[in-house]
């Protein structure tokens, strides 16, 4: 006979992460210091974020780009430099590479896009040679948002990198959304791949996407997540719709994730819940060796600063 | 219910009134055997339309007793067909059934626009099958007319199929999408159809049906196999109609279930107002029974 005894397991007790905020306390529970590399860093929200970050102990920051203005930036919004290391670079282009250079060579875990334009930092990101993305990865970008309305938060993608995915794009993004779902807590999230309408029609290709998708993710070719579409934003977000339409779905009003079908539907939808539901957000680019954050130079520090958390995170 | 076997068509039309089935071209001894003895059994109520001196020798010869049958004398074929589906068309018959004439010239006039038997869906061949190793019956289709049916085509096709189990006695058939893998491959275009019919029916865009796919062979019809593999599904293991990916696969499967598991197979044409028996010279005469028994109950 086999001796059975209780052991008591050591249970690293996962705290789910459900507001943005709560990713920064999850970092700290870490005890890591993240370096980032900052390409182009004369940014007062870029600066100001990464001083926060600096401060609160879980971030050293290299920042990258003309030191006289780095440092000018910085006494002008009273931040003392010494809790930075400056590297000067002439233009936008080498700071970009520099950043990428110190994450390829293990010196840099996060690279960060500063003041340079976003063509020119992914540029440097995806070079075939000197660039940090993983082989054959698909590029796009995961943001979670926080939306009082909604009862938890919600991942969405792609909102900034790929036009108009095709099938093995939205694999990807799916891919890339419930790895980061995952990482805030929840182990099989329901993902909705968002349309117009639930049916599936000869007329819209995305919904014969979804529909090969969905039989993928039955099949345990797309795996870790509960997956249904074509689902309008009602059917994915809001249970009573479930009940007046009848619609049958595993994600039943209470998506984790939306997959879009296109930039231009899922960019609208980020910023009119940051314009008009009191949305914040925290995104980041995915297919990368190591987490890249990019964001529009118009993002609040606020916006930075829960993105360096997030990159953090996913680190 | 279930059908056990290709006798239990008989239940489904016992105590109803006898189906009238119309041979065209009657002249032809391999399906008058069938619908005589069809008649014998009181399955159907035949009307025969051909050369009558032909029909008569025939019978003679085989000695086939057609004392009380109704027999229209029309000794050009093509003349035969066109009475044979005006009949059905003006609702004088339940059933059509090919005789000596070629399978061509019968179609021409089923999809005739003025008085053929359209209903605006597409034609398509449906057999149903008594194999020893299998516990019930098992519908496949298309083996015998859709060449390579897209979508569009399999929807109806499915449509069809269901609609006449669903008359056989089956609420909710379960039906198996066939392909080579259970797996989704961009490159196996079956497979990609499967996903999307298994997505329209969960959308009841196809109804009174269950179907999931792609679920190669041994999935759909052995649970042990799908759980082998891990699949989880309400179709597989206790599939009900097998839809083919294209002819050639269905075809195929067809004769190595009559010829390798000697399979007892019944087939008749949906689609059209009426069900059609269209069966083949090679056919055994049992299995020009069976169909004509399929048709019986098939018919409203």
């Amino acid at each position: 006979m086999t001796a059975f005894f209780f052991q008591p397991q050591q249970v690293n007790r996962f705290v789910m992460i459900r507001n943005l905020d709560q990713i920064e306390e999850k970092v700290l529970t870490l005890k890591k210091k993240f370096r980032i590399a900052v390409a182009w860093a004369q940014d007062t929200n870029t600066l100001g974020a990464i001083h926060k970050a600096v401060v609160k102990g879980f971030v050293d920051a290299v920042l990258i780009g003309k030191s006289s203005d780095i440092i000018s930036t910085c006494k002008e919004i009273g931040i003392n430099t010494d809790l930075f290391t400056v590297l000067d670079a002439d233009n936008e282009k080498s700071a970009s590479a520099e950043a990428v250079r110190l994450a390829k060579t293990g010196n840099a875990d996060i690279v960060m896009k500063g003041l340079v334009g976003t063509d020119k930092f992914l540029k440097a990101v995806m070079d075939r040679e000197t660039g940090i993305m993983l082989p054959d990865a698909v590029l796009s970008y995961v943001c979670a948002v926080e939306i009082p309305a909604y009862h938890k938060l919600l991942f969405i993608t792609d909102p900034a990198v790929i036009p108009f995915p095709n099938l093995d794009q939205k694999i990807a993004m799916a891919g890339y959304a419930v790895e980061m779902a995952r990482k805030f807590g929840t182990k099989r999230p329901k993902i909705a791949l968002i349309g117009a309408s639930e049916k599936m029609s000869n007329h819209f290709p995305n919904s014969i996407d979804y529909s090969i998708m969905c039989k993928m993710a039955e099949r345990g070719q797309i795996k870790n997540c509960i997956m249904d579409g074509p689902l309008d934003l009602f059917l994915a977000c809001d249970k009573k719709s479930i009940e007046i339409k009848g619609v049958d779905t595993p994600v039943n009003g209470d998506a984790d994730i939306l997959l879009f079908p296109s930039l231009e539907s899922c960019n609208p939808f980020y910023k009119g819940m940051m314009l008009f539901a009191k949305g914040e957000l925290a995104g980041l680019i995915r297919g990368t060796q190591k987490p890249v954050i990019v964001m529009s130079r118009s993002e609040s520090e606020i916006s930075k600063y829960y993105c360096i958390t997030l990159s953090c995170l996913m680190a | 219910m279930v059908l056990k076997n290709l006798n239990d068509l008989r239940k489904i039309i016992e105590g109803g009134p006898r189906k009238k089935l119309v041979l065209a071209a009657a002249q032809d001894q391999h399906s008058l055997g069938a619908v005589i003895k069809a008649w014998k059994e009181n399955i159907i109520e035949p009307i025969l339309i051909g050369d009558k001196a032909e029909i008569q020798n025939i019978c003679d010869s085989n000695n086939y007793d057609i004392a009380g049958i109704r027999i229209i004398h029309e000794p050009d074929t093509d003349k035969s067909v066109e009475m044979a589906v005006r009949m059905v068309s003006a609702k004088q018959a339940d059933i059509l059934m090919k005789g000596m004439v070629g399978t061509s010239a019968l179609l021409k006039c089923v999809l005739n626009k003025e008085w053929g038997l359209r209903t605006g869906n597409l034609l398509s061949h449906f057999a149903l099958f008594e194999v020893e190793t299998y516990p019930k019956v098992i519908a496949v289709t298309d083996v015998a007319m859709n060449i390579a049916p897209n979508l569009k085509d399999k929807i109806a096709i499915v449509n069809n199929s269901v609609a006449c189990l669903n008359k056989l006695g089956y609420i909710m058939p379960k039906v198996a999408v066939l392909g080579a893998v259970e797996m989704v491959n961009e490159n196996m275009e079956a497979t990609l159809h499967a996903a999307l019919l298994s997505k329209m029916n969960q959308r009841d865009q196809i109804r009174n049906c269950i179907i999931d796919g792609p679920l190669a062979f041994d999935n759909a019809i052995s649970l042990e196999s799908a759980k082998h593999k891990g699949i989880k599904s309400e179709v597989a293991g206790d599939t009900d109609l097998l839809l083919m990916p294209d002819i050639e696969v269905g075809n195929v499967l067809y004769k190595s279930l009559v010829f390798f598991a000697k399979a007892k197979v019944a087939s008749i044409i949906l689609g059209a107002l009426v069900p059609i028996v269209l069966t083949s010279r090679s056919d055994s005469e049992q299995a020009k029974f069976d169909s004509i028994l399929l048709s019986a109950a098939a018919s409203k």
